[in-house]
This record gives C-alpha cells, structure tokens and sequence, in this order.
C-alpha cells in the first residue's frame, strides 16, 4: 500500500481516505459501537476486543504471507484445531511423564510448535515442488489435518490440563482492586463481588509481540523482499535468482506455525483441545486480510492492513454480542460491510488494485 | 492438464474412448476408484449402493456446475453454499404455510419452487452488479453475499430446519421415473392403483427422477456452455477479459448474467434438497459446501484463473469425491480416517496428474 502512496493523487485529503479508508472504518466503527452500545466503551470490552481476536489476528497474519506469494491456505483452521488437541495432548503426556506443571506445559508448547510446523512444510513441498495448486494441496490438508485431530481426541475433546494452564492463558500483567491498590501478574484473593479490574491480557501482549516480529521481516529483510517478489512473477523471482521453492516452503511453514501457535493460546485460555475450534476462522481471516488491502492475486498486501481488518472484524462482533444482537445479524453486518468497504476502496483514488 | 485445449474440441477432433480418458485424469481415477471398491467393499458393486453414489450427490452437482461457469469466466462463487439454504429454507416455507392453509398438493409445490427458485436470482443479481459494474473483486463480492444469505436464511429459520412441507415432494425427490408392477400398467412418478406397502418389493423401479434431474440440467448447461455464443463468450472472457472487451462482448451484461446463473443454480439444489429430504435445510455454518463445489471443479480440470474448465469434468470430479467418501465407508474405514484419506488421495491424484501429463 505504502509504494502506491508515491503516484500523485487529485487531492490530498481523498488520497489520505484512499490509502487508509479501513483504517478509518474501524475508527468509525469503534465510535458508533461507543455511542449505540451501551457498555461497550469499558477498558473490559476493549480488552475482549483483543482477546477474542487472539485466533483471528494470528490466523489472518499467516494467511497474509501466504496470499502475497499468491497462493492462499484453507488449512489453517483445522492445523488451529490440530494445534489445539496436539498442545492440550502433550501437556497431559509430559505431566503423565512426571514433569511439573510448568515445564509440562513449556514443553508440551513447544513441542506442539515444531510439530505444527509439519503440515506446513508437506503444504509448501506440494506447492512449490509437485505444483499442486495451492487450492488443492491446503484444501487436502484441511481434510487430513481434522482427520487426524479427531483420531487423536477420538471424537471427543482433549481436556484434563493443568489449572496453571488457565492461569497462563488468561493472566493480566496488572490488577487493580479499588481501596487495596496495584498488583502484578497476580491477586490476592477476594470474596466474591469485589471489583477486580484487570489490566492488560499477557496473550494479547505475547501476540503483538510475535506479530511485530513478522512483521519486521515482511518489511524489512530479504525474506520478505522475496516474498513480495515471487507473488507480483514467480518467473521473475526466478530469474533474479530466488530460490523460490524453498521460499514457498518457509512461507506455507510459517503459516502454519502461526496457526499452531493460535491453538495452543486457545488450549492455554480455555484449557481444552477441539478439532474443529478453528472453523469458523477459516474465511475470516482471509476476510481480514482482504480487507488490509492486500491482492488474492499476490504481490500485494501488510501486516498492518491485516490487523486492522481483523480488528474491524473483532470490534464488529464484539460490538453486535453486547448490543444483544442476534447471531445471525453478525454475518449479514459482516457482509454488507464488506461489500461497502470495498465499494469505498474502489471509487477513492489511490485504491489498493486488489483485481486485476 | 496444463497442455489442455481450453476450448471444446469435439468439434475439430472426434474424441475416443481413449482421449477422453487422456484429458480427464479424475475420470480415469473415478474408474480406478471403482473398481478397487468393488474388491475391497462389500456391497459397494450394487445397485442399492449406486444409487447412493450417483443420485445422493444431486445437490452437490448443481453447485459445482454454477462454480463451472463462474470459474471459467475467472471469477469464484462463495455464496452458492447459503443461497442453497436460503433457497430450501424460503420454499419450504412458502410449502409449509399453503399446506396449512389448504392450498392442494400440486399447487403449493410448484409456487414453493418457485418462490424458492426466484429468491435465489437476488444474490446473484446483487454479486453480479457489484462484480461487472463495480468491479468488486469475486471473491469479496460473494463473500458479501456469504454473510448476508447465511443471516437472512438464519433469520427466517431461526436456526431450526423448516418442517411441515406436503410428503408428495419427498416421494417424488426420491421417487422414480417409473413404476412397474407385475400384472398391472406401467405408471409414471406414483405407483400403480392398489399396490399396497407390502408388495413394494415386487415393484420394479425404472429410473430415480433425482438422476434424470441432474442429467436433464447438466445436459441444458452443457448446451449452453459448449454450443451457443454465450458459452464461447464465457470462455473468451475467462481466458482474456481486455481481448473479451475488444471483440465487442458486452463483458459487464454476460458477468451478470453469469453469477445470476450461478445463484440460481444453487437456488436449484436447494429447492430439489426440499424435495429429497421433506424440510428446508439451512445451511451450517461450518459446512464449506463452496469449497466442496470448487474443489470438485478444479479436479474436473478448470483452472481457477479462468478460460478452462469443463461441465464433464466438475460432474466427475463431484462423483469422485463421492465414491472415495462411500467406497472408504464401505470399505469400512473409520470416519475420522477417511478426512485423511480423500486429502492423500486428492493430492496423489492431482501430483501424478502434474508429474506425467501423458500418464492417461
């Protein structure tokens, strides 16, 4: 979005609205949410915002490398899913092994984090060196991933974590409890109905966190130079001497590490594995993405966009959920948003080209 | 695959058994998977049985030809899955509210087909507008019309599937062309006066109506698609937009009336889903029946870059997906066993399809 800034438009005031019309969207959003909503303008709201979006930020930031490569990945809802019953699995086995529950856990979280780089690479190696359409490959993987999910869980859902597990997943860096002042990582224990007010979900923080790290290489190193480079010609990147078979890979290898690593925040937050707990993510994120500015034609696309369409979409639900809207209303809103943002984008000048 | 003539080419080459084969790798698998099912499942070579295989995915085969033709034109459909529930779920209910106010069998079918087959024309027409004169990108646009079916279909069921639908419309979903008992007349669609229940097993069964619907309907469509200007059209269009334009198609008219089809196509298979199962079924919201539709496209050979694909090869591609689902089950593979099972078979097919092109 940021190289097409330079091509001068007719003034700079639409040009701005042009460039960054999701971004001001999600604004308009949050301020109407703010008025019509009561109860939606509180510090606990604003932070369900992020936490309920934990999933969908992680997700939509892997499919993002994967569609500026040009191709797109179905899979990473059920590998989501597949994170979730493999962490919730490993943690109950490295327990069962005699470790305690803290090492249970970091072990079992990393393990599941180079496990889930599996399906990844076998995504990347069937893209890239047997030319399986990208369509194709994630799709099959999608079916294979949730097979052996369910195989794993047996049909049922992986439980029986920890309870220091719940303390991780859903753990604030700050309580403040009126008349007994600040506390961190912890509070003492209060009788029930006392107000806790909790500060800033260490998740949320450990995603951003992550998330700025990709993003940074998306930007600023050479892999992601690359990136961009084999989704605006393949054959060029090729011929500038890329190697862009093993770039497809890492790219497709991130992606699911990323959707891994959603899942075992899920297994960390709600202390369950599900195989099918990524589903609903599956057009959601390529949604957010879409709605960053990125192209499904490859070359074009930010991190930054990304989070913005995932919050847009977060905020939105969020926002339906305490006005006490129906479910069904989420989905109608969703799409008639979507179909308006992209009507916006494309009668302002300096719209991102997302069609060809 | 990649070598493929995108344009249909019966009319230059008269094609054999042999080169319809060579051009349609999943046909050659379809017959593969046939036959290692007849071996390894009990019951999978039956008549019972084909009739799960070839008339079950009745619904499926409408969706994927409205993919066909939005796929060639370099488009994709994401709605086709919700505007099917929107379908099913407006005309059993229209069927539901004049069988209880009434109104004779035949009437309320054909108005509730109806009413449900019109409904359908509106997404359509909203994602083809938004797509050809606004340029909209395929994608967003149907997924637009994803959410906004998916919800009004929600809101009109209120997430529970519509009942009350006259019981004619299951016997004739499921019914047959034909019915012959030994004796008496041959009778079309119901069976011959005074043949009770207990002798149902002495009628003979010609023909399942549901087969004859999809090979009426594919049969129109492949007319459409491969004989007429506006299949050539929908081709020239999916294989160079700009090209299209220059030559004097009305690009934005055809787009249109490409998506409408498509929608009411879908529209189609959610109407004859009343009929096969006697309520209108909304769609799930986890189902991905437009992923299903797709891949099934893109196995029968389109690309979904646009300009190639064939009716053919989406119908095969479908009744492929469907025999590996049932052989496996018949088979007796496990449930869970068999997600993994079609994504290893689906990307074996489609590598050895890409690693020996002249394989077949």
């Amino acid at each position: 979005m940021t190289d097409r800034a330079k091509t001068a438009g007719p003034s700079a005031t639409s040009s701005f609205i042009g460039r960054h019309w999701a971004a001001l969207f999600l604004v308009l959003e949050v301020i109407v949410f703010c008025i019509v909503a009561d109860g939606f303008f509180t510090l606990h709201t604003f932070q369900l915002v992020f936490i309920a979006g934990i999933p969908l930020f992680l997700l939509a930031v892997a499919e993002t490398f994967v569609i500026i490569t040009g191709g797109i990945d179905l899979s990473v809802g059920f590998i989501f899913g597949f994170g979730t019953v493999v962490s919730a699995k490993l943690i109950v086995a490295f327990q069962g092994l005699g470790l305690g529950d803290a090492e249970a856990i970091l072990v079992g979280c990393l393990a599941t984090l180079l496990i889930g780089i599996i399906p990844g690479y076998v995504n990347g190696w069937l893209v890239a060196r047997l030319r399986v359409p990208p369509f194709i490959a994630t799709y099959s993987m999608l079916s294979v991933s949730y097979g052996i999910s369910e195989i794993l869980v047996e049909g049922s859902q992986a439980g029986n974590l920890p309870y220091l597990a719940t303390v991780v997943g859903t753990s604030y860096f700050a309580y403040f409890i009126p008349g007994r002042g600040l506390s961190f990582f912890s509070h003492e224990r209060v009788t029930r109905g006392t107000d806790v007010i909790s500060i800033l979900p260490v998740m949320v923080v450990v995603v951003f966190v992550i998330i700025l790290i990709f993003a940074f290489v998306l930007r600023n190193t050479r892999f992601g130079q690359h990136t961009y480079a084999i989704g605006g010609s393949s054959d060029a990147a090729v011929r500038s001497g890329i190697s862009v078979k093993w770039h497809l890979e890492r790219v497709y290898m991130i992606s699911s590490f990323l959707a891994t690593l959603a899942g075992i925040l899920y297994t960390l937050q709600y202390a369950e594995g599900k195989a099918d707990a990524g589903a609903s993510y599956l057009l959601d994120s390529i949604v957010a993405v879409v709605i960053g500015g990125a192209s499904l034609y490859g070359g074009v696309g930010t991190i930054g966009g990304t989070l913005i369409g995932a919050l847009l979409l977060s905020v939105l639900e969020t926002g339906l959920r305490v006005l006490g809207l129906p479910n069904f209303t989420i989905y109608v809103t969703v799409g008639v948003i979507l179909i308006v943002a992209v009507l916006v984008d494309q009668f302002l000048p300096e719209r991102t080209d997302s069609y060809r | 695959m990649s070598n493929e003539n995108p344009y249909p080419t019966a009319s230059l080459e008269r094609p054999t058994a042999v080169s319809v084969l060579a051009r349609n790798w999943a046909l050659a698998f379809l017959i593969l998977l046939f036959v290692v099912f007849s071996i390894t499942g009990r019951g999978f070579f039956s008549l019972a049985n084909f009739r799960n295989v070839f008339y079950q995915p009745t619904t499926f085969i409408f969706l994927a030809a409205a993919e066909t033709f939005v796929i060639i034109t370099g488009g994709i459909d994401l709605s086709v899955g919700f505007v099917m529930g929107l379908s099913s779920v407006m005309a059993a209910s229209i069927m539901q509210t004049l069988a209880a106010s009434g109104i004779p069998v035949a009437e309320t079918l054909i108005v509730g087909s109806a009413v449900g087959l019109a409904i359908s024309l509106i997404p359509g027409l909203v994602s083809g507008v938004l797509i050809a004169r606004f340029r909209v990108p395929p994608f967003i646009a149907t997924l637009g019309m994803w959410g906004i079916t998916n919800g009004i279909t929600l809101a009109i069921c209120q997430g529970f599937p519509v009942t009350g639908v006259p019981n004619a419309a299951v016997n004739l979903g499921n019914g047959y062309l034909a019915y012959g008992f030994p004796g008496k007349q041959l009778t079309m669609f119901a069976w011959p006066a005074g043949v009770v229940d207990t002798q149902a097993r002495q009628l003979i069964r010609i023909f399942p109506n549901a087969l004859l619907l999809w090979i009426l309907v594919i049969l129109v469509l492949w007319l459409i698609l491969n004989r007429t200007r506006f299949g050539q059209h929908t081709f020239a269009i999916g294989g160079n937009m700009e090209a299209a334009k220059r030559a004097g198609i009305n690009v934005q008219r055809h787009l249109i009336t490409i998506y409408v089809l498509s929608s009411f196509l879908a529209g189609l298979a959610g109407v004859y889903n009343v009929f096969q199962s006697g309520v209108g079924n909304f769609t799930p919201f986890y189902a991905s029946y437009e992923l299903f539709a797709i891949a099934a496209v893109v196995i029968g050979g389109a690309s979904l870059m646009g300009g190639k694909g064939s009716l053919f090869g989406s119908v095969v591609g479908v009744l492929m997906l469907g025999v590996l689902e049932n052989g496996l089950s018949i088979s007796g593979v496990p449930s869970f066993y068999r997600f993994i099972a079609v994504g290893v078979i689906l990307v074996f097919a489609v590598v050895i399809d890409q690693l020996f092109p002249d394989l077949f």
